[in-house]
């Protein structure tokens, strides 16, 4: 009888044949030492890839990939992240009722109960206040990240997923506004640069609502470009230079607004370009 | 049905950066892809017919939106792990034997023509049937059959068999 074919050894090892089939193989191999060995490393190589991709599913899967999933690019996002502050805020202002317990055993002469008291309370805020130091802290790193991934996204999406568009690059004024864009928004216009404007995304970056505007052109040394403007609680800062892989950014932050400009363009002509946006939005 | 398909969508993220893993060799990647996956599932949840596998449909619009960046964009990768793999870089992880072993096996996969790693991350991977791979892989089944073998055979090869062997012990005690 002649040895199976290496496909057929596999899709037994699947459990992929029939019961004919399956019944020749077992016949063949409990016969035929070379055969059982070879059917034998398969099976572990098979054992081996399963094993080698199994951290993957022990990883944390990112924020970013579970607000896709939730569909929650736009004001879903933004309403959670405010209603989270809420709490923060309410958490700060409402004290529990035991932090009354010092002013109470101060009057009644009870220093000692008094005493841990105020250092419970004084705790509690500590902790509410360190917790929100940690979360702004965070943000800073982690914004140009985002910023440098949805760029990515746009980027490898090409020009054909008009899906991952919000507002069409030929989108008029009711387009503007069905996407939830604020009235006041202006639009850079970098024609001058030979940046053609495709399209914009509503995002929430880091509990932020933000504007992502994509342009192409046919400049390779230039294109393609993103520029992204957020809502910043942050004091002003003056354009700074970053890099996130390949990906040169600019990023600044006026009057409580966020601004980054990213892209493999070279660095100079990301600086002129931000001097043309910034006079831009400054003179309007 | 929104709902339904936002938590099954939720639910199935870790396998679908799993096979999005295998299919670029990048983490950052892969993460792009099943974003861009996810997104346009949402736009396109009218076409998921109920009664039918949801994974499967997703890993179908996974291996679709990857064609569809593979064509659009100029395919070569700057910083691909797998690259890095292939050259033998130094990363601290080299220094854990067990995990070296299955890194090796990562970067094997990756060397594999696409048709065959897809082939392979369905069905040795993700547990699909040969028909159900056929399906997502929109190949009929002989064909899932074939890439799937000569996958198979290409990493054994490349792997070895004594490797694979201590390797295959080394995964399962871990």
């Amino acid at each position: 009888m002649r040895r199976p074919s290496d496909e057929n050894l596999i899709a037994y090892l699947d459990g992929e044949l029939d019961e004919s089939e399956t019944l020749a193989i077992a016949e063949a191999l409990a016969r035929d030492d070379e055969l059982r060995a070879r059917a034998q490393r398969l099976d572990a190589g098979a054992r081996l890839i399963r094993v080698a991709y199994d951290d993957i599913l022990r990883e944390a899967v990112p924020e970013r990939l579970i607000a896709a999933a939730r569909g929650e690019r736009g004001l879903t996002m933004l309403r959670r992240a405010m209603a989270r502050l809420a709490r923060w805020r309410r958490a700060l202002g409402e004290r529990p009722w035991w932090i009354g317990v010092p002013v109470a055993a101060s009057l009644v002469g009870l220093m000692i109960g008094g005493g841990v008291g105020y250092l419970a309370g004084t705790q509690q805020i500590a902790s509410l206040t360190a917790q929100q130091d940690l979360v702004t802290a965070g943000a800073g790193v982690n914004w140009l990240d985002n910023v440098a991934g949805y760029h990515k996204l746009f980027v490898k999406a090409g020009s054909n997923d008009r899906a991952l568009m919000d507002v069409p690059a030929d989108g008029n004024g009711d387009a503007a506004r069905k996407a939830g864009l604020p009235p006041d928004f202006r639009l850079p216009n970098l024609k001058p640069w030979s940046l053609q404007f495709q399209g914009a995304r509503l995002l929430v970056i880091n509990g932020q609502p933000a504007t992502q505007l994509f342009y192409t052109t046919d400049n390779q040394s230039l294109g393609p470009l993103t520029f992204v403007e957020a809502m910043s609680s942050k004091p002003d800062l003056a354009p700074t230079f970053d890099r996130r892989d390949d990906l040169n950014i600019l990023y600044w932050r006026h009057h409580g607004h966020a601004y980054a400009l990213v892209g493999t363009a070279d660095i100079g002509y990301l600086w002129n370009i931000y001097n043309d946006i910034a006079w831009q939005l400054d003179a309007i | 049905m929104s709902a339904f398909i936002n938590d099954q969508l939720v639910a199935v993220l870790p396998r679908l950066r799993r096979f999005a893993r295998g299919l670029t060799g990048s983490a950052v990647e892969a993460d792009d892809l099943v974003q861009a996956a996810c997104e346009r599932a949402l736009a396109r949840a009218h076409q998921f017919q109920a009664g039918t596998r949801f994974d499967s449909w997703m890993f179908r619009i996974v291996q679709t939106v990857w064609i569809d960046q593979l064509r659009a964009r100029d395919t070569r990768r700057t910083e691909s792990e797998d690259e890095a793999l292939a050259a033998g870089t130094d990363e601290p992880m080299r220094r854990v034997e067990a995990r070296l072993a299955l890194r090796e096996v990562q970067a094997a996969i990756a060397t594999l023509p696409a048709e065959q790693r897809l082939a392979l991350l369905l069905v040795t991977v993700e547990g699909l049937s040969y028909k159900e791979a056929a399906e997502v892989a929109e190949v009929p089944v002989g064909t899932i059959m074939s890439r799937l073998a000569r996958a198979r055979m290409a990493l054994l090869a490349k792997l070895g068999g004594d490797a694979l062997r201590g390797s295959a012990e080394d995964a399962k005690a871990e």
